[in-house]
């Protein structure tokens, strides 16, 4: 028992990260039509600007984190104004969006490795404290990232539901065309989106950097199959189905290593887990938990 | 700045430009003529490779049986992935193949016993008390080979040399029966569901067969450049099989034209030297970066020119536009 409360909460922590991450992924996808496969640089680019703020620049550690938001925003903007929009206006096929998402992965992780090298890190946290809970140890440091992350994830949440913006966003994902007939401005939708993303994935970067105690440049790539799976598994480009996908996939994650589950499966073979779950889910419903079979015209 | 003098460098060069085309050529059937954005590529080069080296260095296969089993298992794992995620939509595809393969790594990782793990090939269990190796029929024909090119090329002949040759001998072979292949009808078809499903269903085709059969093609294709990879590196790492390897090939792809068959050889060249040639940019403004520094600009080099091509020219440098911004 004590053990089924520690992995669901081991689970509940990670699928609140794999959740942000793969709203950001979701969202740029509804409106952009893009697979962000640089999203898990992103992650990556704000544990490392969070800790490089705190430990060279001694700032507090939330303001820190506020500002590696704020640079995880704006280095989206600034591809958004000289990659992604260009390419949008020569009409870029699928082929051409993956590829320069690529292309940006490539050139970010390896500025992180240039400018960090490929030292592991850890954030100057108290990591050790615990308290019991039904038998389990939790982490006062997961338990505040669950906290915060559920925070965040139900203000993003209601911003997409009742801001303005949010049901803007709405409309040009449903039918791009029609919302901009309407009068809907297409460039806002577009920047919300990518600091929505930028900001999203800085802060579940900063999160899971805290859970895993250390991290190195490749933390992003190793989690980004995990969030692929989330933002599938809850229909590609639907903003709630990617957040209940990222927790429904952190808890299987975690719980397939239960002993009383057969024995369990080793912990390495988590990722492996994601995609057997997200595999099997599309054999049976290829449009994702919570899609709608495409309409025919 | 010398090691570019050397002829071996060059012999280098060529013959990873060869098994790279060779594993590209896949990606050119199912991509350029059936429109299917496999990014799980690497996978099938992982799986023959590996499955070659067990079979011979586990079980004492014979080294051709191996290989062929090797091949085998590629196109099993092509099967695999066409039957379970071809019928859905492409970019779910696109996903889940990058998936695949990166499961494929995550079990060879991880299966010490089988695999050998994170030590590679070296760490898999010998049948007999011989140090592992899976390269000795391949090396007495490589040898055989060298002492017949000695005669013309003195010194400078040996067994990269051979390799090489034999390389781009099974390219232009390879090269030479795919671009038969792409006038069939098979291919016509093909190629009608590259842009429509309807049409060709309405005519009686069961476009998830064509596609399947396409994936399965390229499949076998990739698990040959699997074999030539492990006979090449003589030692199998998982690190071999990062997904970045199926974005090279992209990048070579789209270089060529992904519809083109014959701009395939050159573009990969180009990548090769690209690639390799960059760990012999020694001297000035690199000479500020240390090895490791200059091995992550290799890849951001890469990136570089992935963006830059699909901007400024999608086509690649023999493809027509029409036929990249189809989607």
């Amino acid at each position: 028992m004590a053990e089924f409360v520690q992995l669901l909460f081991n689970g509940l922590v990670a699928g609140s990260i794999f959740g942000m991450a793969a709203l950001g992924i979701s969202l740029v996808y509804s409106v952009l039509h893009l697979v962000n496969f640089a999203a898990g640089d992103f992650l990556t680019l704000g544990a490392f600007t969070t800790f490089y703020l705190v430990t060279s620049r001694h700032l507090p550690f939330v303001l820190a984190v506020i500002l590696s938001m704020a640079i995880g925003v704006i280095v989206s903007l600034i591809l958004e104004f000289i990659l992604w929009r260009r390419l949008r206006r020569s009409g870029a096929g699928m082929l051409a969006l993956f590829l320069v998402a690529t292309g940006i992965a490539f050139i970010l992780r390896q500025s992180i490795s240039l400018t960090f090298g490929s030292d592991s890190r850890r954030f100057d946290l108290d990591q050790l404290t615990t308290y019991e809970f039904l038998g389990a140890q939790i982490a006062r440091a997961q338990l505040i990232v669950l906290l915060c992350a559920s925070i965040a994830i139900t203000g993003i949440a209601l911003f997409i539901k009742k801001s303005n913006i949010g049901k803007d966003m709405r409309a040009y994902a449903d039918n791009a065309s029609l919302a901009a007939v309407s009068g809907i401005n297409v460039d806002r939708v577009i920047i919300a989106t990518w600091t929505v993303s930028g900001a999203y994935g800085a802060l579940a970067g900063v999160f899971q950097g805290t859970v895993q105690g250390q991290f190195t440049n490749g933390m992003g790539l190793d989690l980004l199959l995990s969030i692929l799976a989330a933002v599938v598994l809850g229909t590609i480009g639907d903003a709630y189905g990617a957040l209940i996908g990222g927790f429904v996939l952190g808890v299987v994650m975690e719980l397939s290593t239960w002993d009383a589950l057969a024995g369990g499966i080793p912990s390495t073979y988590k990722p492996v887990v994601a995609f057997t779950v997200l595999v099997i889910v599309l054999l049976f419903k290829p449009e994702g938990i919570f899609g709608v079979k495409a309409r025919k015209i | 700045m010398t090691a570019i003098l050397q002829p071996g460098f060059w012999v280098f060069i060529l013959t990873m430009s060869g098994i790279y085309g060779i594993f590209t050529l896949g990606l050119q059937v199912q991509y350029g003529v059936g429109g299917i954005l496999n990014f799980g590529h690497v996978g099938m080069m992982a799986l023959s490779s590996y499955t070659m080296a067990i079979l011979v260095i586990a079980h004492g296969f014979n080294f051709w049986i191996a290989a062929a089993s090797g091949v085998a298992v590629a196109a099993l794992g092509g099967a695999f992935l066409g039957l379970t995620t071809l019928r859905l939509r492409g970019d779910y595809f696109s996903i889940v193949s990058i998936a695949f393969s990166e499961i494929v790594r995550y079990v060879i990782f991880n299966s010490d016993g089988l695999t050998g793990g994170a030590q590679g090939s070296l760490a898999i269990m010998p049948i007999g008390d011989a140090y592992p190796s899976y390269t000795d029929t391949w090396d007495t024909i490589l040898y055989w080979i060298r002492d017949h090119l000695t005669p013309i090329f003195g010194e400078i002949a040996d067994r990269d040399m051979a390799m090489g040759i034999l390389v781009w001998i099974t390219l232009g072979i390879l090269l030479f029966i795919v671009s038969r292949v792409e006038r069939t009808s098979w291919a016509r078809v093909l190629r009608a569901t590259r842009e429509d499903d309807d049409v060709p269903s309405a005519l009686g085709k069961n476009v998830f067969r064509f596609r399947l059969q396409a994936v399965i093609i390229g499949s076998i294709i990739g698990g040959i450049a699997g074999i030539y990879w492990a006979l090449q590196v003589t030692l199998l790492s998982p690190d071999d099989f990062l997904t970045i390897v199926t974005f090279y090939a992209w990048m070579i792809l789209i270089l060529s034209g992904a519809t083109k068959v014959k701009g395939l050889a050159i573009a990969a060249i180009f990548f090769g030297f690209l690639y390799g040639g960059t760990r012999f940019f020694t001297f000035w403004p690199f000479s500020f970066f240390d090895s490791s520094q200059r091995s992550y600009m290799r890849i951001m080099i890469i990136g570089i020119v992935l963006i830059v091509l699909m901007i400024r020219r999608p086509q690649g440098i023999f493809g027509k536009r029409e036929e990249m911004v189809l989607e």
